[in-house]
């Protein structure tokens, strides 16, 4: 949690305060802040917005429907989640493949979060030197009220975050009801605090903690690198040997590198490493050094970069840009992109081609055969049939598939409330002579939307004749 | 503090793994609790569902961490 103190309060450094709130407005970090705003707007505002007259987007673990704009999942539909999650994965991999960590330093949840708890302790308690003098301050009113105003802040923004995850299960107009009256549910309330509980541990105190010791991810990220992977990476070559000098002389005649050592890339790495170490897996791609090397160095009049995106191979043999990007079409980007491009397109034709009605037959088991008026064999079934749709339809059921095959009363239709499903009985008859006695014979059922004879299922079936 | 961490976080992912996975092939209201029928409402079914998996993550995450133990910790445990 605590940066490595850099050496020396020499006059060039004073400025390192400075420096140090300039980082965040980097060219980097304003992309952070551009990810921080689209991720949390999407989060905080997509439960309230609507759709066909309901939640746009809402999991209703209750009804076990999940609703997304214009479709309606049931759990019928878990190979779309199935594939969607093989697509988070082969995205997660070839990302990694191309540029590192891009995720973690800039979209996951626990980076959006600590860079804005963080936002608020800054905003409150005042830049870093106020906070480490703060912090070891001793306890009085003032210190009192400055801490409970940031832990407030953050309490606050912690049960509005627990609020919005559940508004993704349980419907908002009903939660804001509840919260209006304050009558929530048990276990709607226990969920916020849950979720809001931990968002407050992880982005409050926890922070790099998890990224170091909890992420799986930060684990295995290494397997997906190679030396054309642009990582954030310092350049010995440049910037060795280290050390301090005055302002406008030419580092070359004191016999020194690049870098000052002012220690300012370690001050505002989220997780506290020096990235002049090398790559290290802690490094969570987040850029801030690079913003904060580059301020310096035009402090410096120095050319920008010698912390910079940059690969392994480009280091060593001193590539520039256009070699750098011409290595990423490489086998490895090919192989995964190609899997990314065909499982993303597998999951939109099944999305486009998913058939908006779904029919389950089942035998009755009480009666397997008998024998009705005329001597006619009856069999009787019982469909479960599912409107996938947001409307109501009516739905015709026909039978084929032996000789003189009949429904009792001839052919049915049925209507089905939206986003529903109806349990039916059909009772099937042939004559006794149609087939023979002791034998079990395919039938196929066929239900079809009134309205659009293009929605149908056809359904294979079996009719059992008695001895 | 690592030991509480290195036994329910892992149960914690596999637990919610276990839950989507459970509750999406399962109805909660399909459920039968020592012979008659679930009577909670979905959300606390999901809710206990959720705490039952990550009891029994948990336990296997201590199990892993107590044989991880070697000879000489279990022998001399002041040493």
């Amino acid at each position: 949690m605590t940066p490595v103190e850099s050496g020396g309060d020499d006059s060039l450094y004073a400025v390192r305060q400075k420096v140090y709130v300039r980082s965040v407005t980097g060219w980097f970090a304003t992309w952070r802040w551009t990810l921080v705003w689209a991720t949390q707007i999407l989060f905080y505002g997509l439960p309230w917005l609507q759709w066909n007259g309901r939640q746009a987007v809402l999991l209703h673990l209750v009804e076990r429907k999940f609703y997304i704009f214009g479709w309606v999942f049931w759990p019928q539909d878990v190979f779309f989640l199935a594939v969607l999650l093989i697509i988070s994965a082969y995205a997660l991999f070839f990302f990694t493949a191309i540029a590192g960590r891009l995720w973690c330093g800039y979209a996951c949840p626990q980076t959006v979060y600590t860079e804005i708890f963080q936002w608020i302790e800054q905003k409150i308690e005042g830049d870093r030197n106020k906070r480490i003098k703060l912090d070891k301050s001793p306890f009085g009113a003032q210190k009192l009220g400055i801490k409970g105003a940031k832990y407030g802040a953050w309490i606050a923004l912690s049960v509005w975050t627990g609020f919005t995850f559940v508004s993704y299960f349980s419907p908002l107009k009903e939660l804001i009801h509840e919260a209006v009256t304050f009558s929530f549910g048990s276990w709607e309330l226990f969920w916020i605090l849950f979720y809001g509980g931990f968002t407050y541990l992880m982005a409050g105190v926890m922070r790099e903690q998890v990224c170091k010791y909890m992420c799986p991810y930060a684990r295995f990220q290494g397997v997906m690198f190679d030396p054309d992977t642009l990582v954030i990476t310092y350049d010995v070559e440049r910037g060795e040997p280290r050390g301090t000098r005055k302002k406008g002389v030419d580092p070359r005649v004191v016999g020194k590198g690049d870098c000052v050592d002012c220690g300012i890339c370690v001050q505002v790495c989220p997780t506290g490493i020096d990235i002049r170490n090398g790559l290290q897996y802690e490094c969570i791609g987040c850029a801030a050094c690079i913003d904060a090397c580059d301020q310096v160095m035009e402090k410096m009049s120095y050319p920008k970069g010698l912390i910079r995106y940059s690969t392994e191979n480009a280091i060593k043999k001193h590539w520039g840009r256009k070699e750098i990007f011409g290595h990423v079409l490489r086998p490895r980007t090919l192989i995964y992109g190609g899997i990314l491009a065909a499982i993303c397109v597998a999951f939109l034709w099944g999305l486009a081609t998913r058939a908006p009605l779904r029919v389950d037959i089942l035998r009755d088991r009480a009666t397997l055969a008998r024998e009705v008026d005329g001597g006619w064999i009856e069999n009787v079934y019982r469909l479960q049939i599912m409107n996938m749709t947001e409307a109501e339809r009516a739905f015709e059921i026909t039978v084929s598939g032996l000789e003189n095959i009949r429904l009792e009363g001839g052919s049915k239709e049925f209507r089905i409330p939206a986003a529903a499903i109806e349990s039916v009985a059909i009772q099937v008859q042939i004559p006794p002579d149609a087939a023979r006695p002791g034998s079990s014979n395919p039938i196929y059922l066929e239900v079809k939307a009134v309205d659009d004879p293009s929605v149908f299922v056809r359904e294979k079936s079996t009719f059992l004749m008695p001895n | 503090m690592l030991k509480l961490i290195q036994v329910l976080w892992p149960s914690f992912l596999v637990a919610g793994l276990a839950e989507i996975l459970f509750f999406t092939v399962i109805n909660p209201q399909e459920l039968y609790l020592l012979g008659t029928p679930v009577r909670f409402s979905p959300l606390a079914t999901y809710s206990i569902g959720f705490f039952g998996f990550w009891l029994v993550c948990a336990a296997s995450s201590l199990m892993t961490l107590f044989f991880q133990r070697t000879a000489d910790e279990i022998n001399h445990p002041e040493g």
